[in-house]
């Protein structure tokens, strides 16, 4: 191992105060093509780059290239292992690029864009009709999402890597394609939504959903525009070679750079890329500059065209020979390392060294730095994090171990993290793992995410071991190695026979769930590996694995696929999910003929219940017709009447209305059970009937139809069709009791105060004459009340006289039965004292 | 008569220890929702189903909307929709009927060429019903589907409400499990904020299906967070009651100051509708009464009422929680002291104005003005409420209703109750409260003859319409069985007769009804709403009836003088066999933390004196009154206190008419936004 401290291939500034170093990640001479002849695209946090051969650069014939004629697509590791080739065999590759899952998103003229793994497997998407149509000439490829440039000049955008629909940004109306553009990806953006930046004439037009927006610069054309990976500053390229810096609401200029006078670059810029939130790089054919802040520069030279890929805290650049990364010293390196550096920190790492070298000057060292010496440890800490090299991650790491012996209280969580993740670290940058991720990108990226770039490459034993060695849960590991198990076996069983293949299935289904049992998989999501053996055609296998998925709503859809209808069914009612069920329900009404859809609902019994209820539920708002049907078929009277019931309830029409309650009261009468029902749905249309006739007698002024017993009665009344009335009564036997009520309530709303008088003495009253004196004083007639009082019980008269408002009757009343103690009742609720002395002299009177 | 359940030298109902912050819930809620709306760029037309309208008042305020790039809002109702935005956000819940408005107003503005960008949130999730029916209308291309997650919404300190008004019917007459599976997932919500429920009881053959969903962890995200790996501190069981077990609360009349403005005014999501010369008090307004003033948005919806929607709630008007759980005939009592008292409080804020003399003294004293003047304002508002209560509470029909419940309680005389019911039939009393009575009737007498059900089912279609034939046959239906003829058909179901209420038994055994006893008369007025209303609290806490087995003779009608200590919640221990002999499964779960060994004793070993709350869950809903004699039950022991949780606030006319399908007046104007 080199002793050759870190700084010194570090390069410094001309400001004097920052370094940057290149640390070679890989040496890869001739793995890789001449990169001049190929479009690029990089992944970041330490992803593969991919590879096609750009058609408008010559080609020198004789070589041993291979084949030309094709449109291929080669990836490769930063390591420059090969990791896929394939060739595309549709329309012409617009764009491609890299999404945060690292998958190959690769999108043709005719807006299709299909996302690639690692293995070679897609998912094909489409950007929709307009865009197929007009054609798609450029796009640009975030990690979440793309923005494509369409053949009428509009921008379509597409959110997320799941197909969703494209929508149609603000039309910035340009006349021809930009110089060039950009997009600031939604997380970066305050609006949390897309912003596209367009380079058009002089001035760039950032555009989003909502507007276009012209930015009014003078500066341009510009041909190249890259946002910082902040998003918050913009670098712009004038065709000039002037570097551009403002901030991305266009409001301040940061820097300005003339990149003409670099000494050395020659011919054309080939990259404008960021180096951390603070730098920019630009890459000629053999060179790398790095512009800092404040206009200083540094310069890299290569010996072959570079292809640069910006990394959240720096940049990494593929050349002929190596892959370098090119980032600037963190704050904790420089306080160690830095020539001449006094910080308590470079002294702890002093003091430890002087004590591996058995010198007393460890010792004063550490006094010296006492106060700050718990700074000092997490410092050593964290630059560990930053070395590439194990000697010098271990040697830092021994630096804060030794100094925290000098420390009473110190957590040593950070210490052990640290030593945990280098050795991951180490782990993945290994040239054939080629990951050559960073402390801080690690950070970035999640554990998990690195789990599954291990797993997408196939390196199920090494994203396995970093798990459990991070003690994170197995699942994913185990859920992508089983697929791939899957897909593996599957040539296997062919050729040997039916029975062969059977114990494949076996065979397989087993390995996996001893595996998972082993490994304490248990939330596997076993449907999802059924669904992948579904897929590639493996029932049998689907079928054994399914079984072994505790989560119903996560069986359904598979068992769907696999026509398995009254077993997803009855699963679905299992598990509770009303949702899951009409999912099933509505899949089955369209696949199935109706009568075997009902016959599945119906031989379902009382399991199937929920689900019959809710197929009632849609049917009865959406698809009535099958309702009808479905109660047909299963002889439900009542339900069908209900039904019918319901229509008749929803139509004006009176002759539909007959029709639907006669048909109802057929329903009925045909259930032995049923019979008042049936009675009563006669009477029903009886009244309809009548009610039409009573309709046409009054040349239809009068709204008879639909009303009750009791309101047609009433209505009668109050439009003085006395005899109707009766005839009502008659003809549906409505009570005494009921009738005497309808009709006083109806002849007093008309203040026919006559035809009650004689209605009340037609003959005895059924309900007695309290409630006329009631209902009279409720209705504000206690006048009229009056004369009914004295027909009422004699005890209740007094009460009644003090209802209508009469005192003096109701004294009295007292006094004639001699009621003493209902008159001092009666007389401690009286208004008014004239009242009340009337009352004393009754009582008086009264000994 | 009339019920009571707070004895009224009793202090005002403050809770002594607190309870769990439900506030949290609303914050939930709220930051879903300016999520689901800042994920639309820009401004925005907001669509909003009325039914939601209520439930969303209670979680956002119409400025923060507003806040959050909504433009203009608009009720989902058939017909055009024109918007000036172009980004139009449907929010409704997944019915079909909003769905096809969507559909249609969608399709009427392509066929217009108006370009719009449609966002469709639903609530509480996304459903494959809706996609398919946007589909086979042709337009689900045109719109983004997304959920706005709504569950529970404090309604009050110790109760928390779906706010879904339709769930009975659609449980117990659609069949319709949808509600279930929703209130599975907000119960699941709680335990993630505060940790499994130690136990489960329940009772009932829904309640028993929830539990069983909440147990067997719904499909989860990959994250399980910890708090359901371990057993609650806070909460020591959960208690779920199927509103199918006790149909008798409900089908009685509300007694307490909150349940009979309910009963004869209504409330809607907290709200009540009042004249608005209650509600605008002559001077300044009051806290009260301008956290009630409808925002400004509807009132471009709302035609000039002279109705206005206030807020019931005991946040800006304490005095609301000192009557709202009392007997509705002390409640003229407490206005009249609290009254006195602030007469009291103004002359002594003369004297004090007289005696003012520093600046600070000044500063005190018209600090405490605003107090008096808000307590002023509530005091004029509940005492014009109560004057609104009187005259309906005087009705023949009002009391005739009341006797008739009694003696059907007692089982007293039934065939003479029974033509009592005809009368009322005779003299026009309401439809919802003659089926209220014809259902009590048959619960608590296993049915009602044959020949005397047909007259009175008859006499109901003539008097009321034939058109509630199929309300009649829904009560009869076996799922719900409340109206019922007795001796049943030889042909009925099994399960039919399996469901038979023995009313006359369990009155016995668990001493439902209480004879006044003098020293709780005066206060506890009546026994038989009370005892109902005390129903609901007896069945739905075993601890409570370990108690009251334990306090013999005198039951739990009368106060005891010393608080008892909280039992632990054993199950359903010592009532296994009264349970037994209730329709519905019974459900006794212990739920240990995945990670934890503990036994199902430790949650029995927990120590007594640490306080604890009870979640009660009502599925199908419960009423004010309920939740009156909870909080009564929760003030006679020390240590435990009960957060009660419903489907929605139910009563028993709310809960015929939406069987009978009788569209309240959900119009516009019922909206809180």
């Amino acid at each position: 191992m080199s002793a050759e401290r870190p700084s010194s291939r570090w390069q410094i500034m001309q400001d004097g105060k920052t370094f940057y170093k290149r640390q070679q990640l890989y040496s890869i001479p001739g793995k890789l093509p001449n990169l001049s002849d190929y479009i690029v695209a990089g992944c970041c946090y330490g992803g593969p780059i991919a590879l096609m051969r750009d058609t408008t650069k010559l080609i020198a014939l004789g070589r041993t290239t291979p084949a030309i004629t094709k449109a291929q697509i080669q990836i490769y590791s930063p390591a420059g292992e090969g990791l896929l080739l394939f060739s595309w065999d549709q329309g012409k590759i617009i764009r491609f690029g890299w999404t945060a899952d690292e998958r190959l998103a690769i999108l043709n003229e005719e807006g299709i864009y299909r996302l690639y793994d690692l293995q070679g497997d897609y998912q094909q998407y489409s950007l929709g009709n307009e865009a197929g149509e007009m054609g798609v000439i450029d796009a640009r490829i975030h990690e979440n999402g793309l923005v494509a440039l369409t053949g009428s000049l509009s921008l379509l955008e597409v959110k997320g890597w799941e197909g969703s629909r494209p929508l149609t940004l603000a039309n910035p109306n340009m006349s021809q394609p930009p110089n060039s553009w950009a997009v600031i990806p939604p997380d970066l953006n305050i609006s949390r939504h897309v912003e596209v930046l367009l380079s058009v004439d002089s001035t760039i037009f950032t555009v989003d959903n909502l507007e276009s927006i012209d930015q009014r610069l003078s500066q341009g054309p510009f041909t190249h525009v890259s946002p910082s990976p902040n998003g918050k500053s913009l670098a712009l390229l004038t065709f000039a070679g002037t570097l551009l810096v403002v901030s991305s609401d266009f409001q301040r200029t940061l820097a300005e750079f003339k990149t003409g006078e670099v000494v050395g670059a020659e011919g054309s810029v080939h990259q404008v890329e960021w180096c951390g939130i603070d730098a920019i790089l630009v890459t000629w054919d053999n060179l790398v500059v790095v512009v800092g802040p404040f206009g200083d520069t540094l310069e890299y030279y290569y010996s072959g065209p570079t292809f640069a890929v910006t990394e959240p805290d720096g940049v990494r650049i593929v050349g002929p020979d190596v892959c370098d990364l090119i980032q600037k010293v963190p704050s904790c390196s420089t306080s160690i390392f830095r020539p001449g550096s006094t910080s308590a920190s470079a002294i702890l790492y002093d003091a430890w060294e002087s004590f591996a070298q058995r010198s007393p000057k460890a010792d004063e060292n550490i006094r010296s730095i006492r106060p700050e010496l718990a700074a000092a440890v997490d410092e050593c800490i964290e630059a560990a994090g930053q070395e590439w090299e194990p000697y010098w991650q271990r040697r830092l790491l021994n630096a804060a171990k030794f100094g925290r012996g000098f420390l009473d209280l110190h957590n040593p969580t950070d210490f052990i993290n640290m030593g945990q993740t280098l050795k991951v670290l180490n782990a993945v940058r290994f040239y054939e793992i080629g990951i050559p991720l960073t402390h801080l990108q690690y950070i970035y990226a999640s554990p998990s995410h690195l789990i599954t770039r291990l797993t997408a490459r196939n390196m199920h034993l090494l994203a396995l071991r970093i798990s459990t060695y991070l003690s994170l849960k197995p699942d994913a590991v185990l859920k992508h190695w089983a697929s791939a198990k899957i897909m593996r076996s599957r040539p296997s069983a062919t050729g040997t026979g039916a029975d062969a293949d059977l114990g494949g299935d076996e065979d397989v289904c087993k390995l996996i769930v001893d595996k998972f049992e082993q490994l304490g998989g248990a939330d596997v999501s076993y449907a999802e590996i059924a669904k992948r053996a579904w897929d590639v055609g493996r029932g049998g296998l689907a079928t054994k694995l399914l079984d072994h998925e505790p989560r119903a709503s996560d069986q359904v859809p598979l068992l769907l696929s696999m026509k398995e209808d009254r077993l997803a069914l009855v699963k679905a009612v299992d598990s509770g999910d009303t949702d899951l069920v009409y999912h099933v329900l509505l899949h089955l009404h369209k696949r199935l003929p109706l009568g075997s859809f009902f016959r599945l609902i119906e031989d379902g019994g009382s399991q199937l219940a929920p689900a019959s209820k809710l197929l009632q539920v849609y049917a009865r708002e959406q698809n009535r017709e099958m309702l009808r049907d479905f109660f047909y078929s299963d002889d439900r009277r009542v339900e069908s009447a209900v039904l019918s019931l319901d229509e008749a309830a929803a139509t004006s029409d009176p002759a539909s209305k007959i029709t639907a309650v006669r048909a109802a009261q057929k329903f009925f009468s045909e259930d032995k059970d049923r019979g008042f029902e049936s009675r009563m749905m006669d009477e029903s249309a009886r009244l309809l009937a009548s009610q039409q006739q009573l309709e046409k007698e009054t040349d239809g002024k009068i709204v008879f139809f639909g009303l009750s017993v009791n309101e047609t009665i009433r209505t009668c009344l109050v439009n003085g069709m006395s005899k109707r009335a009766d005839k009502v009564k008659s003809d549906f036997k409505v009570p005494d009791k009921r009738f005497w009520y309808v009709k006083l309530q109806a002849l007093t709303s008309t203040s026919d105060f006559e035809g009650l008088d004689t209605f009340s003495k037609s003959k005895r009253s059924p309900i007695g004459y309290e409630p006329f004196v009631r209902h009279l004083v409720e209705a504000g007639h206690p006048k009229e009340a009056l004369s009914y009082v004295v027909r009422c019980d004699s005890p209740k008269r007094a009460d009644l006289y003090v209802e209508c408002g009469e005192w003096r009757m109701a004294g009295k009343e007292c006094k004639e039965r001699g009621d003493k103690a209902k008159l001092q009742l009666i007389r401690e609720k009286c208004p008014n004292s004239l009242i009340a002395r009337e009352f004393d002299l009754i009582l008086a009177s009264m000994k | 008569m009339a019920t009571s359940t707070v004895p009224l030298d009793e202090t005002p109902p403050i809770p002594d220890e607190p309870l769990l912050d439900v506030n949290l819930l609303k914050e939930i809620g709220q930051k879903a929702l300016v999520d689901a709306l800042n994920s639309v760029n820009g401004a925005k037309t907001l669509v909003l189903d009325a039914s939601l309208a209520g439930p969303l008042g209670l979680v956002i305020e119409v400025s923060l909307l507003k806040h959050h790039g909504v433009d203009k809002m608009f009720w989902l109702e058939p017909g055009p929709l024109t918007s000036t935005t172009p980004n139009i956000v449907y929010l409704c819940r997944p019915m079909i009927k909003y769905v096809k408005i969507v559909a249609d107003q969608i399709k009427r503005h392509s066929r217009d060429s108006q370009k719009h960008t449609y966002t469709l949130l639903l609530v509480p999730r996304i459903s494959t019903l809706v996609s398919r029916i946007l589909e086979e209308e042709g337009v689900l291309g045109d719109v983004r589907i997304s959920s706005y997650n709504l569950q529970f919404i404090p309604i009050a300190d110790d109760v928390v409400s779906l706010e879904n008004d339709n769930a009975f019917k659609e449980l117990w007459v659609d069949g319709d499990e949808t509600v279930i599976y929703n209130s599975a997932q907000a119960l699941l919500t709680l335990q993630k904020l505060y940790g499994l429920f130690p136990r489960i009881v329940g009772k009932g053959d829904h309640a028993a299906r929830l539990a069983t969903l909440l147990t067997k962890h719904l499909p989860s995200d990959s994250s399980t967070p910890d708090t359901l790996l371990a057993q609650s501190e806070k909460i020591d069981s959960l208690i779920i009651l199927d509103r199918r077990v006790d149909m008798i609360t409900p089908l009685l009349t509300q007694l307490t100051y909150e349940g009979l403005t309910d009963e004869l005014i209504g409330i809607k999501n907290s709200h009540v509708e009042l004249p608005v010369s209650l509600l605008t008090p002559p001077p300044p307004m009051g806290a009260a009464a301008s956290s009630a003033a409808p925002p400004a948005a509807s009132a471009s919806l709302k035609k000039v009422e002279p109705k206005k929607k206030h807020h019931l709630t005991t946040s800006t008007d304490p005095l609301f929680g000192e009557l709202r759980d009392l007997n509705f005939s002390s409640v003229g009592k407490r206005l009249n002291k609290v009254a006195h008292r602030l007469e009291e409080d103004y002359k002594a804020r003369e004297i004090a104005l007289q005696e003012t003399k520093t600046v600070a003294q000044l500063r005190d004293f018209v600090g405490k003005l605003g107090g008096l003047q808000t307590e002023h304002q509530s005091l004029r508002l509940h005492t014009g409420l109560s004057e609104l209560l009187v005259p309906l509470t005087h009705t023949d029909q009002f009391n005739k209703t009341l006797e008739i419940q009694q003696n059907l309680l007692a089982s007293y005389e039934i065939p003479s109750q029974i033509s009592a019911i005809e009368d009322l039939i005779a003299q026009g009393a309401d439809m919802q409260t003659v089926v209220r009575l014809l259902c009590l009737a048959s619960i608590t007498c296993g049915g009602i003859k044959v020949k005397a059900l047909e007259n009175l089912k008859r006499e109901v279609l003539q008097a009321y319409g034939y058109n509630f034939l199929p309300l009649l046959l829904s009560l009869a239906s076996p799922s719900l069985g409340i109206l019922l003829p007795n001796p049943l058909p030889t042909s009925t179901p099994p399960a039919l007769a399996a469901a038979k209420y023995p009313f006359v038994g369990l009155r016995k055994s668990l001493r439902l009804l209480i004879d006044d006893n003098p020293e709780a008369l005066d206060e506890v007025e009546n026994d038989i709403s009370f005892c109902v209303a005390q129903k609901g609290g007896v069945l739905s806490n075993p601890a409570e009836k370990e108690k009251a087995a334990a306090a013999s003779a005198d039951g739990k009608a009368q106060p005891s003088s010393i608080k008892a200590q909280a039992h632990p919640i054993a199950g359903w221990r010592g009532f296994e066999d009264i349970l037994a002999t209730i329709p519905g499964e019974t459900v006794d779960i212990v739920q240990s933390g995945g990670n934890t060994l503990a036994t199902p004793m430790a949650s029995l070993l927990r120590p007594m004196q640490k306080p604890t709350t009870t979640v009660i869950f009502f599925l199908g809903g419960c009423t004010y009154t309920e939740i009156a004699a909870l909080r009564w039950v929760g003030r006679q022991n020390r240590g435990r206190k009960f957060l009660i949780a419903t489907t929605g606030i139910v009563n028993g006319n709310s809960i015929v008419e939406s069987i009978a399908g009788v569209a309240k007046s959900a119009g516009p104007k019922d909206a809180a936004i």
